[in-house]
């Protein structure tokens, strides 16, 4: 399909305006670099990248997203339930940015939806990491799983923030 | 520069009618008491469109009323308005759209959803809500502009990429998307009765929920004889992705660029 490349690009961007991540601009990057590194009241904890209850997900590199604090804080999601279970995200923040994003809770009902899962929260993963900056409003179509992912990471991007 | 999440209220996610329904409401001059009661409001009606027209409940007006047990007299007064709309769609999609032929009964489930959805979002409407996104599992209703100016950009979801997006559409109004991959092959086609998997993804835009969602079943049986059918109503357009993966769409439809 000549729309691959395009198609890519799009969904990378369309996650991460679900979540609001749009803040996370250049701009806002050369702006929230000089702020010190935020933990917050948040559930603060130190973080095992992939471990979660998926398996190993490997370290994750991204790019433009160390800044100059160095230091790296955790924030556990709110649990969000969709039509086949629920799940919660640890997100590991390196300053304004998302290092890394493991599952810290899934519970489903089902072998399908343990699939459904398995296949959609590392690719959803990366695509939230890779991209934080994108103009999309919302998903047509989309599925339960990926909305509450992406709602458990606003969460805890909320409480990130606060 | 928070622009989107700035004055949004917190996301409001309901479980309702076997999907998940989030409601993106940006109140703008709305007191933020009224919109948090219209968003209230919208759930309760959300919940009665459930109530009235299950199918899964055996005791629910629809399901009576299909199985005999209830006669168009005594059911209420929603599923009258739903089925006179469901003929309108019936009539609008040339007979690929027709919740007569499913069997067991006329069922509705394939306008319900957007119909209920709609209706939802006109509590925010009538509350002054400066902008808001309800959507329902995937069918969206749009109102006013989205943070930032318009028109709203909303992903189609790849049909075989649970987690990517085929495009991305410029919408006002509303988007439905109709696909065989989340709860696997579960449309039929009116005129063998049969499941068909005829597209793997389609999508339909314009100023209703209603009228787009029951647009959307029909493209994914019909293809493209109802895209045809989706080009010449005033307002609304279509986006398909057939079986083979190859693509088509209205001339009206516009790609955002990102």
């Amino acid at each position: 399909m000549r729309r691959a490349v395009s198609t890519a690009a799009a969904s990378v961007a369309a996650f991460a305006a679900v979540l609001g991540l749009h803040s996370a601009t250049t701009k806002s990057r050369l702006m929230t670099a000089s702020q010190p590194s935020q933990s917050g009241n948040a559930a603060t904890t130190t973080t095992a990248p992939g471990t979660g209850p998926l398996g190993p997900a490997g370290p994750t590199t991204v790019p433009n997203a160390a800044g100059p604090s160095g230091g790296t804080s955790t924030f556990v999601g709110a649990s969000e339930q969709y039509g086949y279970g629920v799940l919660s995200v640890k997100l590991t923040m390196n300053g304004s940015h998302i290092a890394n994003i493991t599952l810290a809770n899934l519970q489903v009902a089902e072998s399908y939806s343990q699939m459904l899962a398995q296949q959609v929260i590392p690719i959803l993963k990366n695509e939230v990491i890779s991209a934080q900056s994108a103009q999309v409003n919302g998903i047509s179509g989309a599925s339960y799983t990926s909305q509450a992912y992406l709602l458990s990471v606003q969460s805890a991007l909320d409480k990130a923030r606060s | 520069m928070n622009d989107a999440p700035q004055g949004r209220l917190p996301v409001h996610i309901e479980q309702v009618m076997g999907t998940v329904v989030s409601f993106h409401v940006w109140p703008g001059k709305c007191p933020l008491l009224a919109a948090t009661q219209a968003i209230e409001a919208a759930c309760a009606s959300l919940h009665r469109a459930d109530q009235v027209f299950s199918t899964w409940d055996p005791d629910s007006p629809m399901s009576r009323f299909r199985a005999g047990r209830l006669d168009a007299s005594q059911v209420p007064p929603e599923v009258g308005v739903v089925l006179d709309l469901c003929l309108e769609m019936r009539a609008l999609s040339g007979g690929w759209f027709d919740p007569w032929l499913m069997p067991g009964g006329v069922d509705p489930t394939g306008l319900v959803k957007g119909w209920a959805v709609d209706r939802a979002l006109a509590y925010l409407a009538d509350a002054g809500a400066g902008a808001a996104m309800v959507n329902g599992g995937g069918d969206i209703a749009l109102l006013g502009d989205p943070p930032g100016g318009g028109p709203w950009k909303i992903g189609i979801r790849h049909p075989w990429r649970p987690d990517g997006l085929a495009c991305v559409l410029e919408v006002t109004g509303a988007v439905a998307t109709s696909g065989s991959y989340e709860r696997g092959p579960h449309l039929l086609d009116p005129r063998t009765g049969a499941l068909t998997t005829a597209a793997a993804s389609a999508t339909v835009t314009g100023p209703s929920l209603t009228t787009a969602d029951a647009l959307a079943t029909a493209l994914a049986v019909g293809s493209d004889e109802v895209l045809a059918r989706v080009g010449q109503l005033d307002g609304y357009d279509g986006y398909l992705v057939r079986a083979d993966g190859s693509e088509a769409s209205t001339a009206g439809i516009v790609f955002a660029r990102i």
